[in-house]
């Protein structure tokens, strides 16, 4: 089985989160999940079940509360906050549901922006902006802003953005959440071809089964727990299907079941 | 809970959003009431001062007054724009568009019954030593603390009417289009470049023409550039900020090799969108910064002058009788009557010059008898200068002609009475005014030679009573009698006809100093506000896009942006908002003062670099100072939600 013999690049263990405050709440308890280097992973579940937390936890912007967590190599734990922002500038690449391009920069420098925080020479910077924007076909828009752009154009330049230094992970929330359904299309498509031919990590947080059957493996967690975990298989078909399944055994909340 | 309730915890629960806000209205209100206490103050009146005083805190009330309706009207907007989506919730779940207009108009009213009340309350708290203040710097007798209902109904007034302009016009700034566009909130445009290059270089052009004008001023042409210069200047300045700041900024930004580096891109694009919202903004402050300086400036370097002023006028008094003049004997018995009755010692020398023509010039020369000056100086401690026969010196007409004459050795004879003499250097002592009268052609002569030309009938043109007062800043109670004659006989058109001049350096001095005084302490006052709504302006305009810039920091978090880093982004859009307008009035104040140099260079040899460094350190200083502040809370607002 492939992922004997792959590098682990995220392994959780029994990790608990706790969010203290007026109410304390536990978002996460006990979880345990890893991702091989290259798997294309979605984190599905209804409001509520600690998706976002997982992902926050991941990406090293939130630090468990109990439990081991070790992405890439590092325990997050044990770097200073300066050191783990260092860290995700080199090592991830982020997607986000409201897009969260910088309104006062065009999409070329939306997309160039994490470059020119370490400093490269321009002409690398321009040579890889011009390679992402011809295979994320940006390059007729790179003078334009954010404020001018489609939703499939503005999520486009984010993910342009997110893969321009080359991370070794990507972590996306809710990535099609607010385009229409070809954009939506356009942009899994995108995602799952970069995972392919550069090998990047992607861990995907969804709601949407569809966006979820282009991934190798889905993750569904519950109230904080593991709830169940699926594989792909030939057909894109029946893995939608069987994902259609497991969300009916949720709870049968309809709610999650909207986007479809 | 009524809805004036409602209204009135809407203001209490945003007090954070609105304490800036009531922060700049309170002490608008105190500082208008302080000035109001003293425009009424009942022992002003009567006094030569008032006038000034009038004028000098009526036109101080004024622009205050102006200007708090701007900033108010400013940042309620700001305000209001930072609560819409709020506005969009309450339109939303069904509140009428009238009811929210009430519900502003009352909120409004609230913060600004509660700014007048507590302005004028800790205005009336600070008078008493406000009037310390003022008698320490304008020279005036002792204020006491009074109570009169006149400062407190101009100030309420003032206030009260300026508050209802603002909350019955404040719904007008909430968009009420649509709900929805509420709820989300709104974005300044941000698409075009919004400049026009032409408008770029005609400010910049502007702006090079009026420093160069500045800086290359000479004396004859400084009071036409005083009318011209400003009005130049502040047309350049306007679209400097409006059109060749974002031009040049886009030139940066077509550098991509400067541009795309570091925190640049983050900064300077930030900037752009922050210089387009605030341009009008920007000019203001600057062009008020100006003025701040400007009079602080001129203000400060009152202290220099006084000293300078005594060394060009070292007399106490001057009479200076002409021939023909019958009043000579009364007028310089009153004089001295006066100086005994106010007790103030006094050495007068009679000097009675008298004129030849020189053969070596063939011009008029005036002549002074060697004892004359040498009394005159020792009364101020200078020691005494010997001269044999047939040898006389110059009287230097100002210190710097001293270095030229100094070594100078003319022989000449005088013509009218044949008499020969060696007129070799100069009369080391500063014992006459500058401009004296006595003219610029003038020797001092021994005293046998001057004996020898009055025995041949000669009569002198004039008698020059010199009175040396140690005390000097006190006459200004003498000869005012005098005075009105003279300027009866100005009125009456009959000057010319006057056989005296009488002059009181210390009078002059003091009407000087009072109005200098004065308008130091206004304008200080003023830039105080000025100072204090300029950073508040920068802290509302950060207040309304708090929202925006959260998220954006969130953005910047996730991918991985250290604290550091964001914080040399932040002080890289906080510091040219801040010092950005600071510097262009510095440099506008700068030449300013170049050219201003000439008129002091004329009225007086005296420098005022090191007052102007001065004044431009401290408001560095507090600049610097109200800069940590506010970063200090745009980076705790910042990070909160985060």
């Amino acid at each position: 089985m492939r992922w004997m013999t792959a590098q682990r690049i995220v392994e959780l263990t029994e990790v608990t989160k706790i969010y203290e405050g007026k109410v304390m709440h536990r978002a996460l308890n006990r979880l345990d999940f890893e991702a091989e280097e290259g798997e294309f992973v979605a984190i599905m579940g209804p409001s509520g079940s600690g998706k976002t937390t997982l992902l926050n936890l991941i990406s090293t912007i939130d630090l468990p509360t109990y439990g081991k967590l070790v992405v890439n190599g590092i325990e997050p734990e044990a770097l200073s906050q300066n050191e783990l922002a260092l860290f995700r500038r080199h090592n991830f690449g982020f997607v986000f549901q409201d897009i969260n391009l910088l309104h006062m920069l065009t999409v070329e420098e939306n997309i160039v922006l994490p470059l020119t925080l370490d400093g490269l020479p321009l002409h690398e910077m321009e040579r890889r902006v011009k390679k992402i924007s011809a295979q994320l076909h940006l390059k007729d828009i790179l003078n334009r802003r954010p404020d001018e752009l489609s939703g499939g154009q503005a999520q486009r330049t984010a993910i342009g953005r997110a893969l321009i230094h080359q991370p070794k992970m990507i972590l996306a929330d809710e990535p099609t959440g607010n385009l229409d359904s070809k954009s939506a299309k356009d942009v899994l498509e995108l995602l799952s071809h970069v995972n392919e031919t550069e090998r990047t990590t992607i861990i995907m947080v969804t709601h949407d089964p569809i966006a979820a059957s282009y991934c190798d493996r889905v993750l569904f967690i519950k109230d904080g727990e593991f709830f169940n975990e699926i594989y792909k298989d030939e057909r894109r078909q029946t893995f939608f299907q069987r994902i259609l399944n497991v969300l009916s055994l949720l709870g049968g909340n309809v709610h999650d079941l909207r986007t479809l | 809970m009524n809805f004036r309730q409602f209204a009135y915890r809407n203001v209490i629960r945003n007090r954070r959003i609105y304490a800036a806000f009531f922060m700049a209205s309170v002490f608008s209100v105190m500082v208008f009431f302080l000035y109001s206490m003293l425009l009424f103050h009942p022992s002003i009146e009567n006094r030569f001062l008032q006038e000034i005083a009038l004028v000098g805190m009526g036109a101080a009330e004024l622009i205050l007054f102006i200007f708090t309706l701007f900033f108010l009207f400013y940042s309620m907007r700001a305000f209001l724009q930072a609560r819409s989506k709020e506005f969009g919730i309450l339109l939303h779940l069904g509140m009428e568009k009238r009811q929210l207009h009430r519900l502003i108009f009352i909120e409004t009213l609230i913060i600004g019954v509660g700014a007048i009340l507590a302005g004028t309350f800790l205005g009336y708290m600070f008078s008493k030593f406000f009037f310390m203040v003022v008698k320490e710097i304008v020279l005036l007798p002792a204020l006491p603390l009074y109570l009169s209902w006149k400062p407190f109904a101009l100030t309420v007034g003032a206030f009260l009417s300026l508050f209802i302009i603002i909350s019955l016009s404040a719904p007008v700034f909430i968009r009420t289009g649509r709900v929805e566009e509420l709820i989300r909130g709104e974005m300044a445009d941000l698409g075009s470049h919004g400049f026009s290059t032409k408008r770029a270089i005609f400010g910049l052009a502007l702006l090079g023409v009026s420093y160069w004008a500045a800086a290359s001023t000479s004396n004859s042409i400084v009071i036409g550039l005083i009318f011209l210069l400003p009005p130049l200047a502040t047309i350049g300045t306007y679209f400097f900020f409006t059109d060749s700041l974002p031009f040049l900024l886009h030139l940066f930004r077509r550098r991509k090799k400067f541009y795309w580096r570091h925190f640049w891109l983050l900064s300077v694009s930030e900037g752009v969108v922050r210089l387009k919202e605030n341009a009008r903004m920007f000019f203001i402050v600057t062009i008020v910064s100006t003025l701040a300086f400007m009079s602080v400036g001129i203000l400060a370097s009152l202290t220099s002058f006084a000293s300078q002023y005594r060394e060009m006028n070292p007399l106490g008094l001057v009479y200076h009788s002409l021939p023909g003049n019958q009043m000579e004997q009364r007028h310089v018995a009153e004089l001295i009557e006066e100086l005994k009755d106010k007790q103030l010692d006094y050495t007068l020398v009679r000097i009675p010059i008298i004129e030849q023509t020189s053969s070596f010039t063939e011009n008029r020369v005036s002549i002074l008898k060697l004892s004359n000056v040498n009394l005159l100086a020792q009364s101020f401690g200078y020691s005494k200068i010997d001269l044999s026969k047939g040898y006389a010196m110059f009287l230097p007409p100002s210190p710097s002609s001293y270095d030229f004459l100094k070594k100078r050795t003319v022989e000449t004879t005088l013509m009218e009475t044949d008499i020969t003499i060696e007129i070799e250097g100069a009369y080391p002592f500063q014992v006459f005014p500058s401009s004296s009268g006595i003219g610029t052609n003038a020797i001092i002569l021994n005293d046998s030679d001057f004996e020898k030309i009055i025995m041949q009938d000669i009569d002198p043109i004039s008698v020059y009573y010199a009175f040396n007062i140690p005390d000097w800043q006190n006459t200004k109670e003498i000869g005012l009698q005098i005075n009105r004659s003279f300027s009866e006989s100005i009125i009456t058109g009959t000057a010319q006809h006057l056989q005296y001049k009488f002059d009181n350096p210390g009078a002059n001095y003091a009407i000087i100093r009072t109005t200098f005084s004065l308008l130091l302490f206004v304008g200080l006052l003023l830039a105080g506000v000025f100072f204090l709504a300029a950073g508040s302006f920068i802290y509302f305009r950060l207040y309304t896009s708090l929202e925006r810039d959260r998220k954006q920091f969130d953005v910047l978090r996730r991918m991985g942006i250290t604290d550091k880093e964001f914080k040399r982004i932040v002080n890289r859009q906080l510091i040219p908002q801040f010092f950005f307008p600071w510097g262009v009035a510095f440099v506008h104040s700068s030449f300013a003062f170049l050219s201003l140099q000439v008129i002091w260079d004329a009225l007086a040899e005296i420098s005022i670099v090191k007052e102007l460094l001065l004044v431009l350190a401290g408001f560095t200083l507090m600049q610097v100072i109200y800069f940590y502040l506010i970063r200090w809370r745009y980076l705790a607002h910042i990070k909160a939600s985060a």
